[in-house]
């Protein structure tokens, strides 16, 4: 029986609707912004390109783009190599595997300014901080045995603007590799038993049974890990913000701090929107880049 | 089941959930009995519950006038109130400076104050403006307008605790030398000499080179900045400032200074692990609940530099909590009637007394409505022939984020000479100011000469 178009059309009315105002509307209005210079308050007037041009000779916004790299390739390429490695180690059933699950996983269930301010006290220079506490106990240790990298460092200003943004490294690694490990893990479990009885068979060892068994057959889903991190990045926000207590440096923005400060701070708005309208351009492209170059034809089992 | 009632009820539903809420918002609470006046204020250092008990007394005594006050406080109040203020919808009056004052003004956003300045001042015996200290107008005046009112007086002072300096044999030092020796003398027995509120260094960090700016070059320096002078921050006066100030960092501040927030790093004092520590006059109401009972607070101005050139009276200092009316708003007059309440010499001492501030207008604040920590801030407002300040941080707030204070940080940190220093804090202003499509409000510059300094 065919479905009629009303019913269908009642379905999908209120999402399209919510998405058309929530979505479809300010997107169209963030490009529009970025052709014009208007400062929130008096008349906009249309400069063209000119935001966009600006944008790629500001030193402040090539710095944050660079940051963002940074936090993408550095924390990316350790979180899935982590969660990969992890999700295999659970998929072989190793002792304890559900409570390591509930272990790794549990930084997604806070909220990313939890976790910043988690990390926050965890990198202080006072006597709160437990990174500093611990090289602080480790330094005797170093030094006897001749290392004396930590004699003058310490405590060590982790969240200083110099440091922040490889100091947001390891926690971006703690807080997402939970997730792409449930993300990878899921995908090895659907991985019928038979191929690796096989490859047992043939006398395969566990790193060849990864490499050529489990990797080909969850590498759709490695894709979409890949693009998950990316727009994650990109977008990374919440934890600059906090750790710099709102007030970022050049040392220490991202894409997303530079844009809120044109709007918010210094109110410049086609500058911020043409920062938005980037950003997304730079989300897309790396996003169908990467699953361009990952494409080969599914494998079916 | 009839298909096209159940299309009509979903596109209902959808409309209703896109207009539902705004709908709903646009029915003020009592509209059409009672005029609601929405006050924003800024919960900071001096919190808001003194503001929100005369907020209850003003409704008391105007009950039978039509309009009652609400007002609301958060420490984020100018992330709250930026898209507001951007969609024409801001609160009728507005006590938070760390908005952008001047862009507001330039746009024509604010109203400014003449009318309500001209009218008696509520339990004084002159005009409201003329009730105010000397030097408290001029932060925002524009074409002779005034168009924000301080609710406190500002200065940047130098605290310690005396019981610590006492039971060390420590004493207040009176030149810069002294002080640097006091520094070496705190070091030398474990305690780090200055804590730092480094997350906000294009706040404190600046507000104390200002200090010093004015020690090495006097009025004549602090004109050159406020005057846009090409060159301001690379004047030999204006390097051995910033030389003065690395010479502090990179010797005496506490260790991870820089990455401290400023409730960490005013921790560290209270606690007496630093044992000074740089910042205004809300330090006091701001660590009350996590002070040592026994802390004795006080305060000092910052030593003169040798050979210098400013008055070591004058008193680094300007208005703030800085109250304005939006041109949006829907009950300015109203606004304007509760600020003239809150600021005046009627309820200064209760003010003083209640959250620690010194009122902005003339001896508003009597000697025993405050603390000693206040007392000793009082001392050298009474000292004080006149105040200075530099206007930069509100008239360019990006060269504030993107100039300044990356270059305090690398001059902190030693990674630049002054002479460095100098140089990106004077190409970065020139290109704001180059830039900017705002008007800079004229400077009117301090007269040296009348408080003894060299023009």
């Amino acid at each position: 029986m065919r479905t009629p178009r009303g019913f269908i059309l009642a379905f999908l009315a209120p999402a399209l609707a919510l998405f058309c105002v929530f979505v479809a509307w300010p997107s169209l209005r963030a490009l529009i912004y970025s052709l014009q210079r208007w400062d929130g308050l008096g008349t906009p007037e249309w400069i063209g390109l000119k935001n966009f041009q600006a944008l790629f000779e500001d030193d402040l916004f090539l710095d944050a783009l660079g940051h963002n790299l940074i936090l993408c390739l550095g924390a990316g390429s350790i979180t899935l190599v982590l969660s990969l490695l992890f999700a295999s180690l659970m998929h072989r059933r190793i002792r304890g595997a559900n409570l390591f699950r509930v272990v790794f996983f549990f930084p997604n269930v806070l909220s990313a300014v939890a976790i910043a301010l988690i990390w926050m006290f965890m990198y202080s220079t006072t006597e709160f901080g437990a990174i500093n506490a611990l090289l602080e106990w480790i330094r005797p240790g170093l030094q006897a045995i001749g290392i004396h990298a930590l004699d003058d460092a310490l405590p060590f200003p982790f969240t200083d603007s110099k440091y922040l943004i490889v100091a947001l490294l390891p926690m971006m690694i703690w807080t997402a590799t939970g997730f792409y490990m449930v993300l990878f893990l899921a995908a090895m479990q659907s991985i019928p038993e038979a191929y690796y009885e096989a490859a047992r068979l043939d006398g395969a060892s566990p790193i060849r049974q990864f490499w050529h068994v489990t990797f080909p057959m969850i590498r759709e889903v490695l894709t979409v890990g890949i693009v998950f991190f990316v727009i994650s990045s990109a977008k990374f926000f919440d934890a600059v913000w906090v750790m710099e207590n709102q007030n970022p440096t050049p040392e220490s923005h991202v894409m997303a701090t530079v844009l809120y400060q044109k709007i918010f701070t210094e109110y410049n708005m086609g500058y911020g929107a043409a920062v938005a309208v980037l950003l997304f351009a730079l989300v897309f492209v790396t996003t169908a880049v990467t699953l361009r170059l990952s494409r080969k034809e599914a494998l079916e089992f | 089941m009839n298909l096209s009632r159940i299309t009509c009820a979903f596109s209902a539903l959808a409309l209703l959930s896109i207009t539902g809420c705004d709908a709903i918002r646009a029915i003020p609470s009592g509209e059409d009995s009672v005029r609601v006046v929405e006050v924003a204020i800024f919960e900071g250092g001096y919190g808001i519950e003194w503001h929100r008990s005369m907020a209850e007394q003003f409704n008391r005594e105007h009950a039978d006038e039509g309009f009652r006050i609400e007002l609301w406080g958060d420490p984020r109040t100018a992330d709250i109130l930026k898209p507001r203020l951007l969609r024409g919808d801001p609160p009728d009056l507005i006590l938070d400076e760390r908005l952008p004052v001047w862009l507001l003004i330039a746009a024509g956003k604010l109203v400014p104050f003449t009318d309500a300045l001209a009218r008696p001042a509520h339990g004084g015996d002159s005009s409201w403006g003329d009730a105010f200290a000397t030097g408290m107008l001029d932060m925002f005046r524009s074409d002779g307008q005034v168009y924000a009112i301080p609710a406190a007086y500002g200065a940047w002072l130098c605290w310690y605790d005396a019981r610590q300096f006492r039971e060390h044999g420590w004493e207040v030092p009176e030149t810069w030398d002294a002080f640097l020796e006091l520094c070496d003398t705190i070091q030398a027995e474990g305690i780090a000499p200055i804590a730092l509120q480094g997350k906000y260094i294009n706040f404190y960090g600046w507000n104390t080179y200002v200090s010093l700016l004015h020690s090495a070059g006097g009025l004549a320096a602090i004109n050159r900045v406020n005057a846009l002078e090409p060159g301001a921050f690379s004047h030999p006066d204006a390097v051995r400032a910033a030389a003065f100030m690395q010479e502090l960092a990179t010797k005496y501040f506490q260790r991870g200074a820089l990455a401290m927030t400023h409730t960490e790093s005013q921790l560290q004092f209270v606690n007496n692990h630093a044992a000074m520590i740089f910042c205004g006059i809300w330090l006091e109401n701001e660590m009350k609940a996590s002070m040592p009972p026994d802390i004795e607070l006080r305060s000092f101005s910052l030593p003169p530099v040798a050979d210098a050139r400013g008055n070591s009276a004058m008193l680094h200092g300007q208005g703030m909590e800085f109250l304005f009316v939006p041109k949006d708003a829907r009950y300015p007059e109203e606004a304007f009637e509760f600020a003239r309440y809150l600021v005046s010499p009627q309820f200064a001492p209760d003010m003083a007394r209640s959250i620690g501030v010194i009122s902005p207008l003339a001896g508003g604040t009597p000697p025993e409505s405050v603390t000693p920590a206040l007392q000793s801030v009082l001392n050298a407002i009474d000292r004080a022939p006149g105040i200075y300040n530099v206007r930069l941080r509100t008239l360019f707030p990006e060269w504030t984020t993107q100039v300044m204070q990356g270059a305090i940080s690398a001059l902190f940190r030693g990674e630049i000479t002054p002479e460095e220093f100098g140089e990106r804090m004077d190409a970065g202003l020139a290109r704001s100011v180059e830039q900017t499509e705002r008007p800079i409000p004229p400077y009117t510059p301090y007269d040296a000469a009348a408080f003894g300094e060299l023009p």
